[in-house]
């Protein structure tokens, strides 16, 4: 199976050359690549071997594998997980215990260099590492040990990619992202609390489809998806620019529809693509559904007071003061702060 | 808990946007690309996933291109709609995955868009095919 290429497998199963065709144009699209990208990606499939991808797990909750299992998967995007060897996932394979561990060092040994790795979950430092071990082996050691015969590294969610909520405060078990450990291999960060399904099947998607990693902002997290913040897209965003905010979640504001910015939403300082892409096939997201943004997508997201205190009451991002007028005074400064959240991703990654 | 009512909770945004800005930029391009095809023989798309792409633009582009004389449906991996719109060589493209649901949508600018022509592969396979079916007709004496 590991020989044969992507095409091959598809064909495999009986997708025909306009499936193909369409399975190409889909990607593209998903990939936020541009239409002309579609030819290069059939290409590439027609030669790309079926990558393996190790999916470790430490600190966790595992709502990132729910996240991703639960979700309502449409035929391409299952296809292109189908098309995956996924060698090693101990949530989701069959095998545990030795067997299990045995799977993750022959899926190791038989693609060294070349291999995906995701990983989950934070990793703890305190006690030699030993708050959280597998099969006696430290999350700490496994990551090590599996991170160096890695061709790039994918961390799937805010755990992995910046300590989440194990690392908040008080940190009991001195838990950190994989970041902190490895310096020397490609890193991509797919924050959330979880992560949008959609967002990670993907770009595992764009490194099976172009062997390398997606564009990235100055934390880590690919371009595509994150780069606007939840304010940008927001549907609400007309009531924040004319002023009309909801201040509890029961007033006339709140039942009109308006901004949830003093209630809390964290939208304009949070970058990812809830406001487009949606969850649950779609469906809503927080404020969608009347809740304003946690920000979980964030690095120390937990940590930054409230959830319910207007971002201009708090310690979150470093344009309280500007937000904070902005809500005050309510029309047109919502375009600046805006603009200035831009500006201030564009230079981000600018200085990286 | 006895007095309490239900709540309408409209948490829908109140009307459009107000503007067709990408509508118009849209096709500006369309135009553009129209011309390289006439010109260099150059296909062109436009992924409209891509773009912020409100009800407004969807709108005055379903006005300005029209309904053109072929549509067809094409059922692989689940369905696509392929539409010619009124301006000769403008398609409008939709793939839905197997439950229905929108996995793209292109604005190709082609004589035909690829998903329609039967792949050659598929011809000669299909020759085998009825080939096969003759003979079997033959030798069953029909
Ligand atoms: S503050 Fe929140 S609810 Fe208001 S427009 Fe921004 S993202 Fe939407």
């Amino acid at each position: 199976m590991r020989d044969k290429t992507v095409l091959e497998l598809l064909q495999a199963r009986g997708v025909s050359r306009r499936g193909f065709l369409k399975f190409c144009a889909t990607t593209a699209s998903l990939l936020a690549l541009p239409p002309s990208a579609a030819a290069a990606i059939a290409e590439t499939l027609g030669k790309t071997r079926r990558p393996s991808v190790i999916w470790l797990s430490f600190q966790e909750c595992t709502g990132c594998t729910e996240s991703l299992t639960r979700a309502h998967l449409p035929t391409i995007e299952s296809l292109i997980f189908d098309a995956i060897s996924l060698d090693y996932h101990h949530t989701l394979q069959a095998a545990s215990g030795s067997a299990a561990e045995a799977a993750r060092e022959e899926a190791m040994k038989a693609a060294w260099g070349q291999y995906v790795l995701v990983v989950d979950g934070s990793i703890p430092l305190g006690e030699q590492g030993y708050y959280s071990a597998i099969a006696g082996v430290s999350n700490l050691e496994m990551l090590k040990e599996t991170a160096a015969g890695a061709a790039a590294i994918i961390n799937m969610g805010t755990c992995a990619a910046y300590g989440g909520i194990p690392q908040a405060n008080p940190n009991p078990t001195g838990a950190v992202p994989v970041s902190a450990i490895i310096k020397d291999k490609p890193i991509v960060n797919v924050p959330g609390c979880p992560p949008i399904p959609v967002v990670m099947t993907s770009v595992v998607a764009h490194y099976l489809t172009f062997g390398a990693v997606p564009e990235l902002d100055h934390l880590g997290r690919p371009k595509s998806f994150y780069g606007d913040t939840i304010h940008d897209r927001c549907y609400r965003r007309p009531f924040y620019d004319q002023g009309k905010f909801a201040t509890s979640f029961d007033d006339e504001g709140a039942r009109n529809g308006w901004c949830l910015y003093q209630l809390g939403c964290k939208g304009p300082t949070t970058y990812n693509a809830c406001a487009t892409v949606k969850w649950n096939d779609g469906t809503s997201f927080p404020i969608q559904s009347g809740h304003g943004c946690i920000g979980c997508s964030e690095p120390n997201f937990w940590d930054k007071g409230s959830f319910y205190q207007p971002l201009s009451a708090g310690i979150w991002g470093d344009r309280q003061a500007t937000l904070g007028t902005a809500a005050v005074a309510g029309a047109a400064v919502g375009a600046v702060a805006a603009a200035s959240t831009r500006i201030r991703q564009q230079h981000a990654s600018e200085e990286k | 808990m006895s007095d309490s009512k239900p709540i309408d909770i409209p948490v829908l945004a109140l009307g459009p946007r107000g503007d067709d800005m990408t509508g118009r930029a849209i096709l500006r391009q369309l135009e553009e690309l129209l011309a390289a095809l006439v010109e260099r023989d150059e296909p062109g798309s436009i992924d409209l996933r891509s773009l912020p792409f409100g009800p407004e633009d969807r709108q005055l582009l379903e006005e300005a291109l029209g309904e053109g004389e072929v549509e067809a449906e094409v059922e692989s991996m689940g369905p696509s709609r392929v539409r010619e719109t009124g301006i000769p060589g403008i398609w409008w493209v939709t793939h839905y995955g197997s439950d229905q649901q929108p996995l793209a949508e292109l604005l190709e600018v082609t004589y035909c868009p690829e998903i329609l022509i039967t792949p050659s592969d598929a011809a000669k396979e299909g020759l085998s095919a009825l080939r096969a079916r003759l003979f079997e007709s033959d030798h069953m004496g029909r």
